[in-house]
């Protein structure tokens, strides 16, 4: 039963890409109550790491910190795209703000002409 | 359905919810800059698997592991990142073999129930097996059942 729900959430997640309506959140159905480690859901995580061609297995406990890594960049990354909304006086982060802050700092570096 | 590895977006819910979080009050995000983002952990995914990947086959192993992950981040200059996600891992591991625990406890409990005397004779084969596969907490639930 678990199992479907989070089909339906994931097949919804899909078809709605651009849609900002509050979409329930997707989480692992055996996720303990309030322990809520990694927010982004591992089974999308694990299906990334699968499309390595090199790979050939990857733990639990890898998948768990790469969910885990990624939110720290979606972090990293937000709050640096800020500073550079900051300096121009705007609320609101612009996709020319995420490109400054590429551009600015080194770690960053692998991102550049990947997301056009 | 997805065809390319770039096109598997994680959940834009959760991706614009930690951007919020990350971002003073009253910041708001534009669509495209918050799906650049999304695809951009998605690439972050991408990338810190083929690292991690590098160190497992240098370790000669098929399978990636935690330290993989963690010897990655270290690689792509991203060693802030690595304290955080040593916690995240310990409590992690805590839940993980508290799930374990809980489980197997509920197992030995309904076994109990069912019929005492097979489970006295198949304890004792039982208990060889697990002693070989199993660490200190087995010990410590099979001194339980003996009592």
């Amino acid at each position: 039963m678990a199992a479907v729900a989070a089909g339906n959430g994931a097949f919804r997640e899909e078809e709605g890409t651009g849609g900002d309506a509050a979409a329930p959140q997707p989480h692992a159905p055996t996720s303990a109550p309030g322990a809520r480690l990694s927010r982004l859901p591992l089974a999308r995580v694990k299906a990334l790491v699968k499309a390595d061609p090199d790979v050939t297995l990857a733990g639990q406990e890898a998948i768990f910190i790469l969910a885990r890594a990624a939110e720290l960049f979606v972090e990293t990354i937000a709050k640096d795209a800020y500073c550079c909304a900051q300096q121009g006086k705007r609320k609101t982060l612009q996709r020319r703000d995420l490109d400054n802050a590429i551009e600015a700092v080194d770690e960053f570096a692998f991102l550049e002409g990947t997301l056009d | 359905m997805a065809e390319r590895p770039e096109d598997l977006n994680l959940p834009n819910a959760v991706i614009t919810r930690i951007i919020k979080e990350a971002l003073p009050d009253g910041v708001s995000i534009s669509k495209e800059a918050r799906s650049a983002i999304s695809r951009a952990a998605s690439v972050f995914v991408l990338y810190a698997t083929s690292c991690a990947n590098n160190f497992a086959m240098k370790g000669k192993r098929k399978t990636l592991n935690a330290s993989d992950v963690l010897s990655a981040m270290e690689e792509m200059e991203f060693q802030r990142f690595v304290t955080p996600l040593k916690e995240a891992l310990e409590a992690y591991r805590r839940e993980q073999k508290g799930k374990k625990e809980a489980s197997e406890q509920k197992k030995k409990d309904k076994d109990k129930k069912t019929d005492s005397e097979e489970q006295d004779k198949s304890r004792d084969e039982d208990n060889d097996e697990d002693e070989e596969r199993l660490e200190e907490e087995e010990q410590n639930e099979e001194e339980e059942v003996d009592n």
